[in-house]
């Protein structure tokens, strides 16, 4: 199921627009650019559900109903629970709209680079695995295999601009591209943080707090790492992926850019 | 651990391990093995490993490299030599090529050749001393048995995923990149270019009347060596194996699952509707007067030159490696299955199955 709903209709459109493109040099580059462009459009609602649902939980911590209700029931943590849902119940918040997108999200991102992973082609088996893939009606074998050379990269290997010495754990050269997924996550993680500390009496939202605060650690670690030692092909996703998340973001006039800088206090953001 | 601090650790644990198995490089090769074999040993390239094992009982003789090295990973068939080397290239990081001596395991070369900035997919062709070795970065490279090199390396385009075939005057090999280059072996220049309106990933192979070889554009091709071209036959799929040339008729697969039998003289198709159980990927294999395939749902199939089945089996993996004879014993190599190597007799019977030790 996996396979049919997720996989193959992303491989075919992904072989699709390098067909259309013209199938030379760059054109596979472009085609992921071009992919992940469609993909986000196509889960611009999800994006702005998640959005969207962030901001209310950001703004009920501000609330004075929700501080007093946080004051009140500090020590009795079932009651607490009740008088949330009825906050939630009477402002119209749904506190899973921030984070089921996001869980809906999941797989589909697995899938995106699944599918350029199958779409590249890099063994034997994954070229079967790419015959296999492609719809009957797609008549794509004067373009398999893909070319995989964009830019200075090859895109079914890691990228690095070669060094006039040698790094031992740099194998592949200077990796530009691993550092620009590990910035443009970082930047669009901070862009996501809320724009005001958390209330302090709010232990929940002090530990959404530190976990978000977490993740704009860990996920330019993790993805900067993935650029550096998978496929270029991903690095290209992300960083396009990234971008248009930033630009996404920004159009809500909730992006809070002073949290880009380390250091500054946090502040309201650009627009209410 | 308080669990809203955990959830992001969780989260990109789950995802580092979802990536990393879709990606092919959590520690396992996602391909299927090479495999070679002399009267004495066969030869896996599976992984982290390439493998003798006895060919009389199945037991290991030895393994290399003795301890796992995460830049080495083997899948490309071994080639031996006519000096008695067992030469092999690496998918791992440094594209190594090395010869190791078949009898111990032990590298024979002084220093690997490491130049190719590709994997090593195909097996080279050694061929009166020297050694032609095609790899994925679209080079072949000339080396003598020393692993030196004897000339430039000349670039020929696309991926090099196939091992090379001569007539003894020219070189021919097949390129991802939809053609099929012919090199002159005096000079080791190319030297001649032709369409074969796909990728290929097979061999060609030499016959009297000229090449023959397949591609994805599912026709069976015949070239000359001025590169004068014709097709023979399109078959209903992606040609992927090395067809196999005997008495006159040539024996090829699709990886949609069809056999097919085509007579070199008359042009005709000596079998009609062969299709056993699944995708063909390996070459066929001709010996004793019989013809085996292997499919990808892991059949054994022996037929006699009339299609009819002389005995047929189940492996219990799938089969994408070219089986291979030695002293009259079948070798068959599946991909996910109990065993990583098998034996089988005339018959059918199996004789002994090989598991690598932990």
């Amino acid at each position: 199921m996996w396979e049919t709903l997720i996989i193959q209709p992303m491989v075919n459109l992904l072989l699709w627009i390098y067909d259309v493109l013209g199938h030379g040099p760059q054109m596979f580059g472009l085609a992921i650019i071009l992919f992940t462009i469609i993909i986000r459009l196509i889960t611009w609602p999800l994006n702005a559900s998640q959005v969207k649902g962030a901001q209310a939980m950001q703004e009920l911590q501000n609330d004075k109903d929700w501080q007093a209700i946080q004051k009140k029931y500090a020590k009795d943590r079932e009651k607490l629970a009740q008088e949330q849902m009825r906050v939630y119940k009477e402002k119209g918040i749904n506190p899973l709209a921030s984070c089921l997108p996001t869980v809906i999200q999941f797989p589909i991102i697995i899938g995106l680079y699944q599918s350029i992973i199958r779409a590249m082609a890099v063994t034997p088996l994954d070229m079967l695995n790419l015959a296999r893939s492609i719809y009957p009606f797609q008549h794509v074998t004067n373009i398999i295999p893909l070319n995989s050379s964009f830019l200075w990269m090859d895109l079914g290997r890691p990228e690095g601009i070669p060094l006039p010495f040698d790094i031992s754990f740099l194998p592949n050269g200077f990796p530009l591209l691993a550092i620009i997924v590990a910035l443009t996550t970082y930047v669009q993680t901070k862009l996501t943080m809320p724009a005001t500390p958390p209330n302090p009496e709010d232990k929940a939202s002090a530990q959404t707090a530190a976990m978000t605060g977490g993740m704009a650690v860990y996920m330019p670690l993790m993805l900067g790492w993935f650029a550096l030692n998978f496929a270029s092909g991903i690095a290209v996703y992300f960083i396009v992926s990234n971008l248009l998340g930033i630009v996404q973001y920004a159009a809500t006039g909730r992006a809070n850019w002073h949290n880009l800088l380390p250091g500054k206090k946090k502040t309201a953001a650009t627009k209410k | 651990m308080n669990i809203r601090k955990a959830i992001p650790i969780l989260l990109l644990a789950f995802g580092s391990l979802a990536l990393s198995a879709c990606s092919g490089r959590a520690g396992i090769v996602n391909t299927w093995a090479g495999l070679s074999a002399d009267g004495e040993r066969a030869y896996l390239a599976s992984g982290s490993h390439v493998y003798a094992a006895d060919a009389q009982t199945g037991k290991e003789v030895w393994r290399y490299p003795a301890e796992t090295d995460n830049n080495l990973i083997f899948f490309a068939n071994p080639a031996i030599s006519d000096d008695g080397q067992l030469i092999i290239g690496s998918e791992g990081n440094n594209h190594k090529l090395v010869s190791l001596d078949p009898q111990t395991g032990k590298e024979n070369w002084a220093n690997p050749f490491t130049a190719a900035k590709g994997k090593w997919v195909a097996a080279p062709l050694i061929y009166d001393g020297t050694i032609y070795a095609p790899n994925s970065d679209g080079y072949l490279y000339f080396l003598d048995l020393k692993g030196v090199p004897v000339a430039d390396p000349i670039k020929l385009g696309g991926s090099l995923w196939s091992t090379p075939a001569t007539d003894g005057t020219h070189l021919y090999v097949a390129s991802l990149d939809h053609n099929l280059h012919i090199v002159d072996i005096a000079s080791k220049k190319s030297v001649g270019v032709v369409d074969l309106g796909g990728a290929a990933t097979s061999s060609p192979v030499v016959g009297e009347g000229g090449v023959y070889v397949g591609s994805f554009s599912a026709n069976v091709e015949e070239i000359l060596p001025n590169g004068d071209h014709k097709i023979l036959a399109t078959a209903s799929n992606w040609i992927w194996g090395t067809p196999a040339l005997e008495n006159g008729v040539l024996y090829y697969a699709d990886i949609g699952g069809s056999l097919y039998a085509l007579d070199l003289a008359s042009g005709k198709q000596l079998w009609s509707d062969v299709k056993p159980d699944g995708a063909v990927v390996a070459n066929p294999l001709v010996a004793d007067g019989a013809i085996y395939f292997v499919t990808e749902s892991g059949t054994i199939l022996a037929l006699d030159s009339d299609a009819s089945t002389r005995w047929s089996k189940e492996s219990g993996g799938k089969i994408y490696t070219t089986p291979v004879l030695s002293n009259g014993t079948i070798l068959v190599a599946p991909y996910q299955a109990d065993f990583a190597l098998a034996a089988y007799d005339a018959d059918g019977k199996q004789i002994w199955t090989f598991a690598p030790a932990k």
